[in-house]
């Protein structure tokens, strides 16, 4: 067991390792001048400098020396919390992000318990109802839900229910009653996906012969449906966990834009803007961070539903 | 004739009908709620998203319209501008003396006025004042907006304690002017202790109506009455105390949700900085609210050209044809609505020494056409022109897309004009306007006075050299810094009106600038709100307004 | 953003059979699809849509560009206009055909790389097996762990804004679906008897590849890039709103709702019909997908 915790610690580690490198390649490497594309964001115009002060420029941004060098002390900046200077704001990007949090977390914890909510209760009563159109309706509704642009979504949203029926405030990051809408919007897609997996778990268990078993003594379906298809539902949900929590990460971003909420999908929107290069790469990293955290505990519970799990580690992948 | 959809018809041809009567005067006197002001409640007015790039509400470092708003009412300054007449009024000098040869400004102060911080505004508080500006013009290398309102200051002397004497270098006839506006307003001597960065994130006291809260930039700005307020602008009916006990200002990204707010009571006063669309205003009109709007003074929205010798507009000819096709008539009518004002020059009307260059901005497609036949450019055959194997083809440099410079591109495409909308973030503008890869790029500039434009069109002053140098040949550009020179160093009032009326024809003429619209400076107030006014820089003045409770 | 739904959809192909691929198998198919008027439909739908691609003036008459300003803001189905006209009198119809066309490219190219790269990674990974196999899906992991979006994000950040470098962040975004499906397609195909009996046979590994492997594992590969045209049609037109798509006056779909959506109030069909129209391909796609994996069953 202790082997099993130490392994998943150590993979999980690499993983954000690799992630950060792949995103510091992309922003560093991919660009045709990643100088002037800095610089550019900090409002310098390369091509208006003499070459004593490019240099100055670049020496200023840390710019003029080799990638490689440049790689290694912003992992070391990283790793120590450090996360960099934004370029555009001239502001530590630590102190951003972190100002910037607070209306994230809570559009995601609000988003994340109502997709559970809404996922699970339509999958049950997908599963649930006998009568054939309400079933192929109910259990087709997902597949809808997933092909609505989420900022269609959300300016839907805003015109009914802020302008037309005035119950909630359009726009804004103050207040319990900002979040339900943009809450909503997420929830559209992040519920549709919980809802088909659970869907197909439901399924799947209640053909089981000791389901067919329980019914003949006597359970009703409601509870059969309940001891059984959930138990057995929930380890596949856990494992889009963390796959839910990086959708709700990335909804962020559009539905954040759509509600004008200052959190961090929003500074990640104004930075690819602004090509504040930093500020995308700390963003990106803090994303696949939280994304690698959700399935280690995942990981670390799932021995805790289901022991076969310790002696087959490598058998389910964790999307 | 702008055609509705058949359901909005009835609804906005009313709306047309009372927007004729406020479109472009100082607003509606029968707006807002009946009977006398009565004080208290939270004024909520939401702006478009704040300046990103430098969050500022330092009176004299920033140029954001909306900071500047806020501002007003936060900062007094020496001098009040009447809005209808264009003249200097006092504030907080009750008079002053400009010397013949222009070198000295002598202000003499109201008694009794203070800070928020209790310190008096005395000569000495001025003489820091001057002090202060001269310091941060040097501290951020001239890019102070404020900069542009001092120029050839050198000091201050303190004759007695409410008389000042300000010293210039050479004559600046739009000081006067200067002094009434927001960029001038004062702050308090030990405000000028604390850094630029740090006046501008909020930290400074004021002697205004309001003092300011808090600043969080692009989310909420809160300010709050001064109760021992009690020297307004004669400008204002109230000179006292605010009737409102706090406003707060919110900053919302799309145009249609900050309608929204206003349309479903989540704000008292939307304020956009985009004039509202045709429907924006049937939709406001149609919820009760009423619709001010004033011209923005200063320069309006207009294109700037790159002449530069290789480029097309270097052509003369392109440029006189680009005034033809462009048909500024249907540009208003579509984009802003039938009985939108029309842009008539390089400053929008309310701009003092305003002349009219509207005859020469008559929409003329075969004119047009004639003009570039004549220049040697020739339709080919997928309708384009060409002129030695060269395609007519314009790059427009844009932040944004929008409608307006879809509907422009296709304008030109009827004479045969290509041109390409180049998106680009502001990030990578000023690289771009430098590296010369543009024909057209668009800029505006708002201040009570014609000299506003030389901080767009001089390269020794630009905030964008290489803008400022593509605009115009040097040859243009020399007499256009010599009709600034004539018009800004002298205390001869007639000399001035003479040089700017040369200078507007000039613009025109040469083809330095293309108009595109009037801006006007709307706001959708609600039916709750009296008491509004416009200042003459058309911000808002908070000082009579009052909500209903 | 949704790339998430081709994941999870993916990681219940992974438990599914695959496809025997033989041709009575396929009538069978062909037939049952006839009874299905849902299917049909949608097939229509996404075959207009390539037909208006390739061939946009075959199915609107307008020019999508040509501004009218006497003819702004016509409701759907007056004047000859079957979608009505937008705030500079155009007509939407035309746009949203004309539109196709540039999402269509956008989505190809998405797809083409995605398919390209992760039939290429799954092909090896799971034809090679051992390390080459350990490193790749480690790999894949990595970019798993990078939410798509941003992932799209970075890569917009660094090649900049319009069609193409969108296109090219989102195909990339999709690249690890694919190579896991492919992987797992290969590694069920390999052990088929007849696949070893070729080997057995002296067959060389490319030739048993193209010949044999290649052939039935594409099914599932086929079924996702049919979920993921859908998802890349969403992802496009998001990072479009977001302002790093395509430059005017182009028509792409994404563009098309994002300017509209100012008249949200006003003249709703502006940009809910483009938008209407987005979605019912998208489900069009989820659709058509969905009936080929429950056939598959």
């Amino acid at each position: 067991m202790k082997r099993y915790v130490l392994s998943r610690l150590a993979q999980a580690v690499g993983v954000l390792f690799a992630a950060f490198t792949v995103t510091f390649a992309v922003l560093y490497l991919l660009p045709s001048d990643p100088v002037a594309l800095q610089l550019g964001a900090a409002g310098i115009e390369t091509d208006k400098l003499t070459d004593t002060q490019l240099e100055a420029a670049k020496a200023q941004y840390g710019l003029d020396r080799p990638v490689a060098e440049q790689y290694l002390s912003t992992l070391g900046g990283f790793v120590s919390g450090d996360l960099g200077t934004s370029i555009a704001k001239q502001q530590p990007v630590a102190g951003l992000i972190g100002d910037r949090l607070g209306p994230t977390i809570s559009l995601s914890l609000a988003a994340g318990a109502l997709s559970l909510l809404v996922g699970t209760g339509l999958a049950y009563l997908a599963s649930y109802v006998r009568w054939r159109p309400a079933r192929l309706v109910l259990s087709r509704l997902p597949s809808l839900g997933a092909s609505f642009p989420q900022f269609f979504i959300g300016l839907v949203a805003i015109q009914l229910f802020a302008f037309q029926l005035g119950w909630l405030p359009a726009t804004g990051s103050r207040g319990p009653e900002s979040l339900l809408l943009p809450a909503v919007t997420i929830s559209v897609l992040t519920s549709s996906l919980l809802a088909q997996v659970l869907m197909r778990s439901f399924d799947e268990t209640l053909s089981q012969p000791y389901v067919v078993t329980a019914r003949a003594k006597g359970l009703s379906r409601a509870a059969v449906q309940w001891r059984h298809g959930f138990r057995n539902a929930i380890l596949p949900a856990m494992t889009i966990l963390g796959l839910l929590v990086g959708l709700t990460v990335t909804s962020a971003i559009v539905v954040e834009t759509v509600f004008a909420r200052n959190g961090v999908g929003k500074l990640a929107q104004e930075s690819v803007l602004s090509q504040d290069v930093p500020v995308v790469l700390a963003i990106v990293t803090l994303a696949a961070a939280i994304f690698v955290l959700v399935n280690l505990v995942v990981d670390l519970l799932y021995p805790l539903l289901d022991p076969r799990i310790v002696q087959l580690p490598r058998k389910v992948a964790v999307r | 004739m702008t055609r509705f959809p058949r359901l909005a018809v009835a609804l906005a041809s009313a709306t047309l009908a009372s927007l004729a009567l406020t479109a472009c005067g100082g607003g509606s006197d029968d707006a807002g709620p009946a009977g006398d002001p009565v004080s208290g409640g939270t004024l909520k007015v939401a702006f478009w998203p704040d300046n990103a790039a430098f969050p500022c509400v330092d009176p004299f470092q920033t140029y954001w319209i909306e900071h500047r708003t806020v501002i007003r009412n936060l900062a007094d300054s020496l001098t009040d501008q009447d809005p209808e007449t264009g003249e200097i009024t006092p504030w907080l000098a009750d008079s002053w003396e400009v010397a013949p040869d222009g070198l000295s400004y002598t202000f003499t102060l109201k008694d009794g006025v203070t800070f928020s911080d209790g310190t008096p505004v005395d000569a000495e508080a001025v003489k820091a004042n001057v002090e202060g500006w001269l310091a941060t013009v040097k501290a951020t290398n001239g890019s102070a907006f404020g900069a542009s309102y001092v120029v050839g200051l050198n000091g201050a002397e303190v004759v007695d304690p409410l008389t000042v004497k300000l010293t210039f270098d050479q004559p600046n006839s739009s000081f006067l002017q200067a002094t009434s506006t927001t960029n001038l307003a004062l702050i308090s001597p030990a405000s000028f202790q604390n850094t630029p960065a740090d006046r501008c994130a909020g930290d400074f006291v004021a002697s205004g109506a309001f003092t300011l809260e808090s600043y969080s930039p692009n989310e909420l700005l809160k300010i709050v009455k001064r109760d021992d307020y009690a020297w307004g602008s004669e400008l204002a009916d109230n000179t006292k105390a605010p009737y409102l006990d706090a406003v707060e200002f919110s900053y919302v990204a799309e145009d249609s949700v900050r309608t929204g707010n206003l349309t479903s009571g989540a704000v008292d006063i939307a304020w956009p900085r985009n004039p509202f669309t045709v429907e924006d205003r049937a939709l406001i009109d149609s919820a009760g609210a009423a619709i001010e709007s004033r011209s923005l003074p200063g320069v309006s929205q207009t294109f700037f050209a790159n002449v530069t010798e290789g480029r097309p507009l270097a052509d003369r000819a392109v440029r006189d044809a680009l005034h033809q096709a462009i048909d500024i008539e249907t540009y208003a009518a579509t984009i802003y609505g039938d009985d939108y004002p029309l842009v008539e020059g390089g400053f929008d009307t309310t701009t003092p020494y305003f002349t009219s260059q509207a005859d020469k901005l008559k929409y003329d497609p075969e004119g047009a056409e004639k003009t570039l036949d004549d220049a040697g450019w020739k339709v080919g055959d997928d309708g384009y022109r060409y002129k030695d194997g060269q395609k007519l083809t314009l790059v427009n440099l844009v932040p944004a897309t929008s409608p307006g410079e879809e509907l422009i591109q296709d304008q030109l495409k009827q004479v045969g004009i290509e041109v390409v909308i180049d998106v680009t973030p502001n990030a990578e503008r000023p690289a771009k306007i430098t590296g010369g890869n543009y024909d057209l790029v668009a800029n505006y500039f708002t201040r009570a006075d014609p000299g506003a434009l030389q901080f767009i069109l001089d390269p020794n002053l630009a905030n964008s050299k290489a803008l400022a140098t593509n605009a115009s040949t040097p040859e243009t550009l020399a007499e256009l810094q010599r009709l600034f020179a004539q018009a800004i160093q002298t205390t001869d009032q007639e000399q001035t009106e003479q040089a700017y009326a040369d200078l507007q024809d000039l613009l025109i003429d040469e083809g330095v600038t293309f108009p595109i619209f009037e801006r006007v400076q709307y706001a959708g107030v609600s039916s709750s709100v009296g008491g509004f006014a416009f200042t003459s820089e058309s911000f808002l003045r908070l000082n009579d307004v009052w909500k209903q409770q | 953003m949704t790339s998430g739904l081709d994941r999870a959809v993916d990681a219940a192909l992974l438990t599914d059979d695959g496809p025997v691929g033989r041709r009575a198998r396929w009538r069978s198919v062909l037939r049952t699809l006839a009874v299905r008027p849902g299917f049909v439909a949608a097939l229509l739908l996404v075959l207009f849509v390539v037909a208006a691609a390739f061939a946009p003036t075959l199915f609107a008459s307008h020019d999508p560009y040509a501004t009218a300003p006497v003819d702004r803001m016509m409701s759907p189905g007056t004047g000859g206009h079957l979608f009505g006209t937008d705030e500079l009198g155009r007509d939407i119809w035309s746009r949203v055909v004309h539109g196709a066309a540039l999402t269509i490219k956008a989505t190809l190219i998405a797809l083409g790389i995605a398919v390209v790269a992760g039939l290429t990674l799954g092909v090896l990974s799971g034809f090679f097996g051992g390390i080459v196999d350990a490193l790749l899906m480690r790999f894949v992991d990595v970019m798993l762990a990078i939410p798509s979006l941003l992932l799209a994000l970075a890569i917009v950040t660094a090649l900049g804004f319009g069609t193409v470098p969108v296109a090219i962040a989102v195909g990339i975004g999709i690249v690890p679906g694919f190579a896991r499906t492919t992987r797992a397609e290969v590694l069920r195909v390999k052990t088929l008897p007849y696949v070893e009996a070729a080997r057995a046979g002296g067959a060389s590994w490319p030739r048993v590849l193209v010949r044999h492997v290649l052939p039935n594992s594409w099914g599932p590969v086929a079924v996702l890039a049919v979920l993921d045209t859908g998802v890349a049609i969403i992802a496009i037109a998001s990072l479009s709103f977001l302002g790093f798509g395509a430059a005017p006056p182009s028509a792409e779909w994404g563009t098309l709702i994002s300017a509209g959506r100012g008249y949200l109030v006003s003249a709703p069909w502006v940009p809910l019909l483009p938008g209407l129209f987005v979605a019912a391909v998208v489900l069009s796609l989820n659709h058509i997908s969905k009936t080929f994996q429950e056939l598959e069953r």
